[in-house]
């Protein structure tokens, strides 16, 4: 809301301070409003700077918590059983992954840090609205001379568009129509794979959301918009619907949900789509950490 | 030997709030070095508030009339204590060596059950073992001493966090 780019010619659009407080009035969200009124503006319109300067504090923070779950080895379980299944089944090209709303990259850095992707014919990008956190990705993989790169853009155009899309954290901002929309886009000739990991809702997890980023976090951005994006994520159900009416060419299902054979829930499922021809060795590979594929 | 215990706990505390006011602050992947320099400015600010206790305590030594008592009161304040801070330390130890067993669910839920909320208790277990410490302390200057070394200890973490907050803040203007 603080930060808005033309989805066409990606130009950074001027953002009314006075318009963003009355949605969140509208809500009746007090704690959206107190920090909304902190940000500095001028001529009504929020500082630029300090949004971006907000904007870079808030990720360095978040990919915190990226650490502390250790969500690189997370991720490069399921993409390297992916990626090892389209070799296996006969895909010679190129792979390129594609981190949608990659923010200032953590796991593309991290898988292009720790593993051999790179050197296997992989290639690690990430894709983001904001120039200024697609920056800071390209910043941090330079000054650690990491082979993977970031690019401020549409993540499903000719340019950028790829084999495996992941995200971290994204669909849940997508609500209603414009999450089947969402995931509409994946259903092209490229697209082999996608693995969305976003928050699992289930009773508890708001308050422990509150009190995990109460503990953790330092800026009240990140506190609410955690909080936030916890409460607002979607039930499995929800994203396996929206995904089988949106792509035709993939077989859908949740991966990760529960904790070792335990009812217990993890924090974070993925939503996860394969070609069909995929599905029997990925099923292999993975066992019962993928729910039911169709 | 006791008070020995308890300057040891301070270290290992200070060690952690070094570590932990570092966290969030650097988006870099490989940064061993950086955290192992958070570690030791806090165990640096650890012995900064031992040696400002320790000055205390021989200030009221000096002023006491009673030195044998005054040290076997301290050295009884501090036992009661460690009654409070060792099994919390101990809480504290055990699940950051289950973080050592290769399992990103057992360390991820050491961090949400445990170490989260641990952080989120320590302010409260330090003013609880101080008071349970002097609480039935039979000399003023071993209240004061008991009292001295909270605030001190209270103020690392919030001192260091001020710290870092201020390098990241000049970090994060010279990128915009």
């Amino acid at each position: 809301m603080i930060v808005q780019y033309d989805a066409k010619n990606l130009a950074r659009l001027p953002v009314s301070k006075a318009e963003t407080l009355l949605v969140f009035e509208g809500f009746l969200n007090k704690k959206a409003v107190r920090v909304i009124e902190k940000i500095p503006s001028s001529n009504g319109l929020f500082d630029r700077a300090a949004v971006d300067r907000l904007m870079l504090t808030v990720h360095w923070e978040m990919q915190r918590l990226a650490e502390e779950f250790y969500h690189g080895n997370r991720v490069l379980r399921i993409l390297r059983a992916t990626i090892d299944t389209l070799r296996a089944t006969g895909f010679p090209a190129p792979i390129r992954i594609v981190d949608v709303g990659c923010g200032i990259g953590y796991t593309i850095r991290w898988l292009a840090a720790h593993t051999t992707l790179p050197k296997e014919n992989v290639e690690l990008t990430g894709v983001d609205l904001n120039a200024a956190l697609v920056n800071e990705a390209n910043r941090l993989a330079r000054a650690e001379s990491l082979p993977c790169s970031f690019f401020h853009g549409d993540a499903f155009s000719n340019n950028l568009a790829g084999q495996i899309y992941i995200s971290t954290g994204v669909v849940h901002h997508f609500r209603g129509d414009d999450l089947t929309a969402f995931l509409r886009r994946h259903d092209t000739e490229t697209t082999q794979a996608f693995i969305h990991y976003d928050f699992q809702p289930w009773t508890l997890a708001p308050f422990g959301s509150w009190f995990f980023h109460v503990i953790r976090m330092r800026t009240p951005l990140a506190r609410h918009d955690g909080v936030l994006s916890a409460a607002r994520a979607h039930t499995a159900q929800t994203l396996v619907s929206a995904a089988r009416a949106g792509v035709s060419n993939l077989v859908i299902g949740i991966y990760g949900a529960k904790i070792w054979k335990t009812p217990a829930p993890r924090v974070f499922h993925a939503l996860v789509g394969f070609r069909p021809n995929l599905v029997p060795r990925i099923k292999e590979n993975l066992g019962g950490l993928l729910g039911e594929l169709k | 030997m006791t008070l020995l215990a308890l300057y040891l706990l301070a270290t290992m505390d200070g060690a952690f709030c070094g570590f932990r006011t570092c966290m969030g602050r650097q988006p870099l992947i490989y940064k061993t070095r950086y955290y192992v320099k958070g570690v030791l400015r806090g165990i640096l600010a650890s012995q900064i508030a031992s040696w400002l206790s320790l000055l205390a305590l021989l200030a009221a030594m000096g002023l006491s009339s009673d030195r044998t008592l005054l040290r076997s009161d301290l050295e009884a304040a501090a036992a009661r204590m460690l009654l409070v801070f060792l099994p919390y330390t101990a809480l504290v130890v055990s699940n950051v060596m289950l973080r050592l067993v290769p399992s990103t669910d057992l360390r991820s839920a050491t961090s949400v059950l445990f170490l989260g909320p641990l952080t989120f208790l320590r302010p409260f277990v330090m003013i609880a073992g101080v008071l349970f410490g002097i609480w039935s302390a039979q000399l003023r200057a071993t209240v004061f001493l008991g009292l001295f070394v909270l605030v001190l200890m209270l103020s690392i973490e919030f001192a260091l966090n001020l710290y870092n907050g201020e390098i990241q803040e000049k970090q994060i203007r010279l990128l915009v």
